[in-house]
């Protein structure tokens, strides 16, 4: 018996291949109501979940190395199984499948014990995105600029996928402890028995991403700078923090230039009264 | 580009039915993340490389700026594993846009994808099944796969070519052959056929642990026979695997003797059409040397010097 429409019969073998459980009555169209036909359309089916299954643990493991470290490989696999039936992929580039994994190990009771993992999972995604991110290209000579131009009217340009991250779990210590051995895996732990909070920056520095421990001023001088505002913007954002600590900013911008944090400084967009 | 080891003799030759009849092989292999950089450093004679569109969808970074770098030495067939054409739910716009960026970027000498379903509704959303579903051979379904694929040759204003799939699952609401339905894709829609010829054999493989035919290369053969030559521009060579209760087009090994023998009778049978055919060996799992996908870009150019004798005479 056919099903009443076309898109009935794709909705339904859809189902069947994202459906976790074996042994699923079988729809007559599929299978002719013949016990061999029925038993090869399930063995069919079976291949199909299983490569749905090993193509979603490959994606997320490359977007999400060091977490696989952290929980195994064999939890890893379970973990990115019950993911996959909850937040199956929404578009045709794995590489874009995954941001909502932070979300779900939050979420998931059998976790619990390890609230960092979820701001590690946050972390990671944010790195997998820089390593894709538009390419910015240098503009060494435009920061000339900072010493002949109003701070109001320009801003910087920064570098591929910068993003920010405040995590009451020392992340980025975590992250770079596996991936680059430094910090050690030994001072990472110490500082997660300490319960030490951690700002993290993530940029792209060349092609590679990067992750650092930033400080609190960092993240407001970036955030008003992301925001599309202007370099002053940014330094008054400093100077209104309630804890007001002192920023060296020539020591930080001689550093961001270097690390590919900051390409070159341009004018912001001309508004209706800021001619 | 021609095949390496020929004598000039050869080549001029070559040149001239180029010319003359446009009867010529192209030959490449597909280009994964292990090889990435000792292809570029050994800068192997190939007439192509192949990537997955996918992979490369990225607005910068890593992997775009090596797929830049091959460019310059390499023509770039794109070959699509997400477009989902036959999906009744239609082609996913952010998926096209992205595809033709990278057509822009990259100036492919070719772009293919499957014809194969993966999209659909789930929970309220369109979800993607990141596989190559199978799709029923009837009317309907070759009505959708037509206007998706129209959609994106107008899009990219260019040729797609679309592939036949291994498929693990069939529908037995087809009331045509898979044949009769991808002659009339082509004919219908103006696109080129790439034909797998890996997957009309697994196909076949699968067909005889179910009884229902006894000698797949012979079956393989009057499928290929059933095709009509003007429409295939590339061919594709692949491994498998046997798992004794299924045949799994793994592309993890080398192409068997039965598929050799079918891709000399897929040579004989569109190497005549205008426009050159191309051949692709592909290999995505348990990832050999480059030098084994090279050895057998080699077998495939072998055989190709013997259909191109056998087109001479």
């Amino acid at each position: 018996m056919r099903p009443d429409n076309f898109q009935q019969e794709q909705q339904a073998l859809l189902q069947l291949v994202l459906g976790a459980a074996d042994g699923v009555a079988l729809p007559p169209w599929l299978s002719a109501g013949d016990a061999t036909q029925a038993r090869r359309a399930q063995r069919g089916l079976q291949a199909y979940r299983a490569n749905g299954q090993a193509l979603a643990e490959r994606a997320l493991t490359a977007a999400y190395p060091v977490l696989v470290q952290l929980v195994g490989e064999e939890n890893f696999a379970a973990l990115a199984r019950h993911f996959r039936a909850f937040h199956p992929p929404l578009c045709g580039d794995m590489a874009c499948w995954g941001d909502l994994l932070g979300g779900f190990i939050g979420a998931s009771a059998q976790l619990a014990d390890d609230p960092y993992l979820a701001d590690v999972a946050h972390l990671e995604w944010r790195m997998h995105l820089a390593g894709s991110a538009a390419d910015v290209p240098p503009d060494p000579a435009s920061f000339a600029r900072l010493a002949t131009e109003d701070p109001a009217r320009i801003t910087f340009t920064l570098g591929a996928g910068v993003a920010l991250l405040a995590s009451p779990y020392p992340v980025a210590s975590i992250v770079n402890a596996h991936l680059t051995g430094s910090p050690s895996l030994q001072q990472a732990g110490q500082r997660l028995a300490e319960g030490r909070a951690e700002h993290v920056l993530v940029w792209r520095q060349g092609l590679r991403p990067r992750v650092r421990v930033s400080t609190a001023n960092e993240h407001r001088l970036l955030g008003t700078l992301m925001a599309g505002r202007s370099l002053l913007d940014a330094l008054e954002a400093l100077d209104d923090a309630p804890d007001a600590v002192p920023f060296d900013f020539n020591a930080w911008l001689g550093e961001a230039v270097q690390t590919g944090l900051a390409m070159g400084v341009h004018s912001l967009p001309t508004t209706e009264g800021n001619p | 580009m021609f095949p390496s080891g020929r004598s000039s003799l050869f080549l001029d030759r070559r040149r001239l039915l180029a010319v003359t009849d446009s009867t010529f092989f192209t030959t490449g292999i597909g280009w994964r993340h292990p090889h990435y950089a000792c292809l570029l450093e050994a800068q192997p004679e190939l007439d192509f490389l192949e990537v997955h569109s996918e992979n490369f969808f990225a607005r910068g970074g890593a992997a775009l700026a090596v797929l830049h770098e091959a460019r310059q030495s390499y023509p770039v067939s794109l070959h699509g594993v997400g477009l989902a054409l036959g999906s009744a739910a239609g082609i996913d716009p952010w998926h096209l846009e992205q595809l033709a960026a990278l057509v822009e970027r990259i100036e492919p000498v070719r772009v293919s994808d499957h014809a194969s379903f993966a999209r659909g509704p789930w929970g309220g959303a369109t979800v993607h099944a990141a596989d190559l579903l199978p799709l029923a051979f009837h009317r309907q379904s070759l009505d959708v796969l037509c206007a998706n694929v129209q959609q994106v040759q107008d899009r990219l204003k260019r040729r797609l070519l679309v592939e036949n799939l291994s498929a693990y699952v069939r529908f037995n609401t087809c009331d045509m052959s898979e044949t009769g339905f991808l002659s009339a894709l082509a004919s219908r829609s103006g696109c080129g056929l790439l034909v797998d010829v890996n997957n009309i054999y697994v196909n076949a493989c699968n067909e005889r642990l179910a009884g229902s035919t006894e000698d797949p290369v012979r079956a393989c053969m009057a499928w290929l026979d059933q095709i009509p030559p003007h429409a295939v521009a590339e061919l594709h060579l692949a491994g498998h695997k046997d798992c004794g209760d299924i045949v799994i087009d793994d592309h993890g090994s080398r192409v068997c003797d039965e598929v050799w023998q079918l891709y000399r009778h897929a040579l004989a049978r569109f190497g005549k059409a205008p426009g050159g055919l191309a051949t692709l060996v592909e290999w995505d799992t348990d990832m050999p040397s480059l030098q084994v996908l090279l050895d057998e870009a080699a077998s495939a150019r072998a055989l190709q010097a013997l259909a191109d004798s056998a087109v001479a005479a």
